[in-house]
């Protein structure tokens, strides 16, 4: 599913963000990334998304070539993906519906089964009574729930989250934690962006662990 | 919304279900992509038309201030095409006057103009007898006793040719050819006036055309400018779409229809603007025509310019809308 090859990233101003970085996950993975802040944790993600371009060494994503990947195909790559963010980044001039139903009007599916599979989606992080809402009448966790059933609403290959717990209580984390497993088991590779490692050893997955853009563990989590 | 509403999972939909990988994926067909993209244009229509309507003073301002700019060329070339047709054509401006020997009579006149009025050249020749031509002269110059006085009737006969074109050389080429018509003592052009009157079009259609160009340029400016203000209002929301694949032409959409309801609005707005500004200033134009015994009045709006106007101020509202988003595209990237 994802091969990391030697990757390595580094920025115009000097920064190194990771240094040839290597590594692969499977179909159907469930693993963690974590390290300290600066530790490369991000600017994987960012490599992911293709939002960046690694500047050595090669990087597939579902046997696509992301360091030579055209401006065009990059819309149609993130449509294999889900992301969720720290923050949410909901819209909150649209209700919860209108949110998680977005990546499926983007890819032309037709209304009946864009409300289908949205209501779907938001069954799946039991928010579906909450659908006419606007993201702002939520909770900080219900809003985060929001953005996952988004990520997921167009059943992606990869699912990835950068620091998906950050702002929410442990009762909170654990919940959220139970819906990306339940994803997982659906199929979807996920990839969590994490540092909080209490959280990471309870959930007993694999765990790749950076520092200073290096890998410098790769295993499951104790 | 109650559980009972809720949509049945398909299989691959449920937790333990069979891995992603062994699920066949159901790929939207032509139709339902159809249907789809109609739907997500409507979308993006409803959508600019709401958001426009969020801020009605702000709109309408935007939209006037580019049916001035849009009004100006207009205004100024429909007051050229009325002034033009002041006191006859312009062609009549550029008559030869042929005048013939004094042996020419009115039947020899009048088989000469329909020799003359046959030339491909030629729009139409009128021939003025002698004694019509004194008639005319008594009646125009105030010498009438005068003129009584003398022993026989001094003018010539005249015909007076109307080209069909009025351009330097050729003007020229006919005079000569008439010149050297039997009958013919004089075929006389007034080229300095056609030159003066050609330099008097040239530099009212280059004022026109340059002004036309200068307030298209602004409307770009002002149509972008006002888009770039929605960009930046709705950045977040574009990145959002970017991260979940929305391609260029997606987040395009939305813009393009915003530039086209602006130009639409500007367009009408325009028009209204000529209407009523042409038939404010007609009534000055009717008094003062009425001072100098004519019955000349501005022409209006015609229908197929109105129109044209309001096509070129949609495209316009188009071509500015995506030259903004185009020009901002790039640094949409998601953060």
């Amino acid at each position: 599913m994802i091969r990391f090859e030697q990757v390595g990233k580094r920025y115009p101003n000097g920064h190194v963000g990771l240094h040839e970085l290597s590594f692969r996950v499977r179909h159907g993975e469930f693993l963690f990334v974590t390290g300290h802040s600066g530790a490369g944790k991000s600017t994987l993600l960012r490599l992911l998304l293709a939002m960046e371009r690694p500047t050595s060494g090669r990087l597939l994503l579902a046997g696509q070539d992301l360091s030579s990947i055209t401006t065009a195909q990059i819309p149609f790559l993130r449509r294999q993906i889900g992301v969720v963010f720290q923050n949410h980044q909901l819209l909150f001039d649209r209700s919860v519906f209108d949110n998680v139903a977005l990546p499926l009007k983007i890819l032309g599916l037709g209304r009946d089964e864009i409300a289908r599979r949205t209501l779907l989606a938001l069954e799946r992080v039991s928010l579906h009574d909450k659908a006419e809402q606007f993201p702002a009448d939520l909770s900080t966790g219900q809003q985060q729930r929001v953005g996952i059933a988004r990520a997921v609403v167009h059943q992606p290959a990869l699912l990835l989250a950068d620091e998906p717990t950050g702002n929410l209580d442990p009762r909170l984390a654990a919940e959220i934690m139970k819906v990306f497993e339940d994803i997982n088991r659906l199929g979807t590779t996920v990839l969590i962006a994490s540092h909080d490692l209490a959280l990471i050893a309870r959930m007993r997955h694999r765990l790749l662990t950076l520092q200073r853009g290096r890998l410098i563990a790769d295993g499951e989590a104790a | 919304m109650s559980d009972s509403n809720l949509p049945e999972p398909r299989p691959s939909e449920r937790v333990g279900a069979l891995p992603r990988a062994e699920v066949k994926s159901a790929e939207p067909d032509f139709a339902t992509l159809l249907v789809a993209w109609l739907d997500s244009h409507r979308a993006s229509l409803v959508d600019s038309l709401r958001r426009l309507g969020r801020q009605p003073v702000g709109s309408f301002l935007t939209c006037l201030a580019m049916a001035v700019a849009l009004s100006l060329p207009m205004g100024l070339s429909l007051l050229l095409d009325d002034v033009a047709q002041l006191g006859g054509s312009w062609q009549r401006a550029a008559q030869i006057s042929l005048f013939t020997t004094l042996d020419v009579d009115d039947a020899a006149g009048e088989r000469l103009r329909a020799r003359i009025a046959a030339l491909p050249e030629v729009a139409e020749a009128e021939w003025i007898g002698r004694e019509q031509g004194l008639e005319e002269f008594q009646r125009q110059s105030g010498l009438g006793e005068a003129l009584r006085g003398l022993p026989e009737n001094p003018l010539p006969g005249v015909i007076l040719v109307t080209p069909r074109q009025i351009d330097k050389a050729g003007l020229e080429t006919l005079r000569e050819q008439l010149a050297d018509l039997s009958g013919v003592q004089l075929a006389q052009l007034d080229l300095l006036w056609v030159e003066r009157l050609g330099a008097i079009l040239a530099l009212g259609e280059r004022f026109v055309f340059g002004l036309t160009l200068l307030l298209v340029l602004a409307l770009l400016l002002v149509i972008g400018n006002t888009i770039r203000l929605h960009i930046e209002n709705r950045r977040s929301e574009i990145e959002v779409i970017k991260l979940v694949g929305g391609t260029d032409g997606y987040v395009r959409r939305p813009f393009l229809y915003m530039g086209t309801l602006y130009g639409g609005g500007a367009g009408l707005l325009a028009w209204l603007v000529l209407v009523y500004g042409l038939g404010w200033l007609n009534a000055s134009v009717l008094s003062l025509a009425g001072l100098y015994g004519s019955d000349f009045a501005l022409g209006g709006v015609p229908l197929e310019d109105g129109l044209s106007l309001l096509l070129g101020a949609i495209l316009l509202g188009y071509v500015g809308a995506w030259l903004a988003v185009a020009r901002h595209l790039s640094e949409l990237a998601p953060r």
